[in-house]
Formats: C-alpha cells, structure tokens, sequence
C-alpha cells in the first residue's frame, strides 16, 4: 500500500558538520520510528543517471558539480552558487546528491508504475536548486526531475510545498509547463530566503494561472496556516485535475527552527498530513508522492518526519518519546529534551498581533485565488 | 512615446490614449517638442463643468501645456522624480539636443522603484540600524565580506537625525543566524527579529 524509499548513502549529502542541512535530522526521526517498535522496511534507490539531471538541470552546471565533487578545482565556481557559505563544494558532493534524486525518481517511477500509491521518499525535497546554479543547501532539483519524469509519460502532476521557504527551483523550473501545478506556502518573501514567491507570480504562458504562491506573516500559526491551505489546495486541486500529488514536506515552519519565523508545532503538522492525504485520495486516486526538505531543529524535525511515516501509513501516534530516543540524542535535544512525541498545546506563546497575521493570510488566499481563476476558465 | 501633430483634434488625441491604453501625448512640430497634452487636459477642456467647454474638433495646440519641463537622457532618476513631484506633474518628455527621444511618467518611476527593492537572486532580508557617522556601513558590509557573503543590494535611508535605517538583501538562507551573530557584535538588528519563545 504505501513504500518506504530511503538508503544510507543520503548522509553522504552533508556541507559538514555545524552546516544547518545535517544527515542527523532523518537518522534520528529513523531511530525515533525503531524505538517505537516500528520496522522500517526501505527500499533502496539507484543514483540518479547524468541524463536525468540534463532533463532539468544544464550541461555545464552539472560538469561545474562534478568537477567541485571530483576536488578538481573550477574558475568561479560561486556563480553557479557552488562553495558559497550556504552549499559549500564538498568531495563527493555530486554523487551524494544524486542518491537524493533517484529516491525521488524512484517514487516517481511506483507510482507511474502503479506498484505503489503511496510513497516516502526520505530524502531529496532540494527545492531551490536552479536550471543553472546551486541555491539554498541544494544542489540538484530532485522534485523537478521526478516531476519531468512523469509529466513525459502523460501524468499531470500538482506539486505542493509546505517548506517555509518559497519552492523557487521548482516553480522556476516549470513556470511555463501547463501539466504541472505548483502551490507553495511559506513565510513571506519580504523577509524570508529566497524573496520571491509572491502572489502575482501566477506561471506564464500556457502555464498561466498553475503556479500558486501563498506568501504568510512572520509568526503564523497552525490555525491560520490550516484555514489558507483549507481555502487553496482543495479549489486548485479540484480545477487542475491532477494525476498525482508530489509534496515537498520541509518541517521549517516549526516554532522552534532558526532559519524561519513559522509557529507551527507538531499537532498542526498531524493535521496537514492528513489532510494532504485526504485530498490525495479525493483527487489523484490516493497516488501521492512525499519528499523531506527544510527543518532544521534538531528537537522537532526528527518528530515531524516520523510523524509523517506514522500518519502515511495508517499508524497511531504515541503519547512518549522513547526515553532511550531520548538518552541517546540528549547531546543535540538540549538541556531540557523533550519527554513527549506532541509539543505542547495550545503553544503558549505571546504573539500581540495573532489577529491580524489571521486576517492578513486569509487576504492573501483570496487575492490569489482572484488573480488565478480567471485562468482557469 | 506617442507623438502627434498640434492639428490633431482631441477627439483624435482621446481615441489614440485610449487605444494606446497611455495618458500622456508628446505633440510634435516636426521634430521640435511643442508640448505635452495629458488625458487630465482633455477631460477638464471638454467638461461639462468647463465655464466654456472645448468641442470635440478643437486642436490639442488649443489645450496642450506649450512649454513643458524636459528631462535629459542623462538625467538620474531621482532627479526626474524631484521635479515631478515638486512640480505636481505626470510626465517629463526626454530631449536630447532639440529632439524628443522620449517621455518618462511615473508608471516608469514605480518601475524603477520596483526593481531597485526587488528580487533578482534568491536573498534573504537584512535590516539593520546605524548610527549615521562615517564608517559604520562599511564596518558591516567588511563583517559580510569576512563571511564571504554576497550583497545583493544595499537601501538605506535616515530615521530621525541620528541613525541610519539600511536593508540589504543578502545571498543568504542563514539570515537569522547572521542577525544572532551580528547582534553579538554589537549591530542592532531590526529584521530578522528574535522568534517569540513559547513558555
């Protein structure tokens, strides 16, 4: 019913060891499912062939990463957004990343098949990398290549990203492609990376009015961020049409990650999942396709994904964290892990202008749903 | 830019803004610039509320203002917008040795403004308060340069007579962690702010 893709290899994808992008976000939400009692059953994926890059990605961008990953040394190697403080050049680098998108095209490839409908890719998720250059912690756009290997064989595919930062490779990737349907949510470009994302950016040409972009207030809750995707995904879902559902499930918007101002905690995340595999079921017969991506706590990430496996697959969610889980990452959980799976809830937390940051997301819901229908005629 | 001759009758004028989809009309002696008429001059002429309204056959040489201000090509950008705003007015035809080469409205001074505060490159935001004395802008662009960070751009402007006010975007997804650090400098640092913590 559902599958499981994941092999070890993926911790080869590290930029080293105080690098935010760290292997041990997925080890430990691993760890956390074994100590649950849960066999984690993977399926291992080939690398990702040159030529499925060359689908998306250029020619000389990925001889510019195998260079970098064969440590032979390139000329301006940071116009291609390679060694820079965010993606440093690592040796090995472009095998490392192409692990991730084979997982990726291999969960692609289940579901095209049809051996699967349900499937979790525990890696890739790279939504920022470009056509030509490297950004934000990815390197190959393993989203956009398993999108193109389905949208080839005749599938329409919507993509919904609900890491906090924008799905700017993704969209830019597709922009003008009418078999694909983009809808990221995130924290507002205005203040967050990478600064696009906005609701005017709508697709062009005869993908006008398929790239949907939900751009929220810094400090956004659970609450508000379920009443936009309630007001969005469904009615964009129900116009497109789609084959499958591929969603890119960063766990970024979490009240205690750093690189972003989202409040979301882990009962908010419970909802969405199901939610999304509602929807998966009203409207891509139940073919949903799920990658990892941001979430750089390494006190809620870990619980977030085994969330995610736990939701997948049909399975209750416990009250504890294994107090052995517990013991062993007590070195990264912090002086005062936590002892339950949930975050608390309600969060209490002083957010003086709640009403608002509601009002103003749910404005922002409509005001692109104006702009998008009118293409969808 | 849309030229026409000070014979043409505004009726002529209004039909060509209308399909043009403008508001603003060069009218041309040859190549010399003889004024500029605006939707706003057809629309007061011909009122209704006009103590004598104009007809419709009336020439735009009647209603156009006859010596308009003109920018140069060579003009800044901010100049242009001064004497606009100063000046209440909606355009600045661009004259180039006698001859008119273009206009400039204030549609192109919000394009400009768009693309000066817009996103090019994937960047983060990074808003920061200065004392405005010399040094202090480079003692921060010198910390993201050991960082080997890239600026994107750089807005500043002055709050009060004491501080300056600058945004800079930066090529970076670690903005938040940069603030942290900056503010450990001693950089006040007005965005990213620190995250509410729950209790």
């Amino acid at each position: 019913m559902s599958s499981l893709i994941y092999r070890p290899e993926y911790a080869n994808y590290s930029f080293g060891e105080d690098h935010p992008f760290s292997p041990l976000r997925v080890r430990m939400a691993l760890e956390l499912l074994e100590a649950l009692g849960h066999r984690v059953d993977a399926i291992a994926p080939e690398a990702a062939r040159r030529e499925d890059l060359l689908s998306v990605h250029d020619e000389y961008y990925v001889d510019h990463v195998e260079a970098l990953s064969a440590g032979r040394s390139v000329t301006n190697a940071q116009s291609y957004g390679l060694d820079t403080p965010d993606t440093p050049a690592f040796p090995g680098m472009d095998e490392a990343a192409r692990w991730h998108v084979g997982g990726t095209l291999l969960g692609a490839r289940q579901i095209l098949e049809g051996t699967e409908k349900r499937v979790l890719q525990l890696g890739g998720g790279l939504h920022h990398a470009r056509r030509n250059f490297a950004s934000g912690f990815c390197v190959y756009n393993d989203l956009a290549i398993a999108i193109r290997s389905l949208t080839r064989r005749g599938l329409w595919v919507a993509y919904l990203d609900i890491d906090v930062h924008h799905g700017d490779g993704v969209q830019q990737i597709l922009y003008e492609d009418r078999r694909v349907m983009t809808i990221s949510l995130h924290e507002s470009g205005k203040y967050l990376f990478p600064g696009t994302g906005e609701v005017h950016e709508l697709g062009s040409g005869v993908g006008r009015g398929l790239k949907l972009n939900v751009p929220l207030e810094p400090h956004t809750e659970g609450e508000s961020y379920l009443e936009v995707l309630e007001e969005v995904v469904p009615a964009a879902l129900r116009h497109f049409g789609p084959a499958v559902l591929v969603v890119q499930a960063g766990a970024d918007a979490h009240y205690d990650d750093q690189l972003a101002d989202l409040m979301l905690g882990t009962r908010d995340y419970e909802r969405i999942f199901s939610r999304i595999l509602g929807w998966a079921e009203t409207f891509t017969a139940g073919r949903v396709l799920f990658t990892l991506g941001g979430g750089y706590s390494l006190r809620a990430t870990p619980r977030v994904w085994a969330l995610l496996y736990l939701v997948v697959n049909g399975l209750p969610v416990p009250e504890d964290l294994p107090p052995e889980w517990v013991r062993r990452w007590s070195h990264v959980l912090g002086p005062q892990p936590p002892l339950e799976f949930h975050d608390p809830s309600p969060l209490r937390v002083d957010i003086p202008n709640r009403a608002e940051i509601r009002h103003r997301n749910l404005q922002v819901a409509h005001r692109l749903l104006e702009g998008a229908r009118p293409y969808w005629l | 830019m849309v030229g026409v001759s000070p014979a043409t009758t505004l009726q002529d004028a209004y039909r060509t803004m209308r399909e043009k989809g403008i508001r603003h009309l060069a009218v041309l002696d040859g190549e010399r610039l003889a004024g500029v008429v605006t939707d706003r001059d057809l629309r007061l002429a011909t009122s209704a509320l006009a103590p004598v309204p104009f007809a419709a056959d009336s020439s735009v040489s009647a209603i156009m203002c006859k010596e308009p201000l003109t920018a140069n090509a060579e003009d800044a950008v901010e100049d242009a917008a001064r004497v606009m705003r100063e000046r209440k007015i909606g355009c600045l035809p661009v004259v180039d040795d006698g001859r008119v080469i273009g206009i400039i409205t204030g549609i192109d001074l919000l394009d400009a403004l768009i693309r000066m505060t817009g996103v090019d490159k994937p960047s983060g935001r990074l808003e920061v308060r200065l004392p405005d004395r010399p040094g202090e802008l480079a003692r921060l662009t010198a910390y993201m340069s050991e960082r080997e960070l890239n600026i994107h751009s750089i807005l500043t402007h002055p709050e009060g007579s004491e501080r300056v006010r600058t945004v800079l975007r930066v090529g970076s997804i670690e903005t938040r962690l940069l603030a942290r650090d900056l503010r450990e400098a001693g950089f006040e640092v007005v965005w990213p702010p620190d995250k509410p913590c729950p209790r």
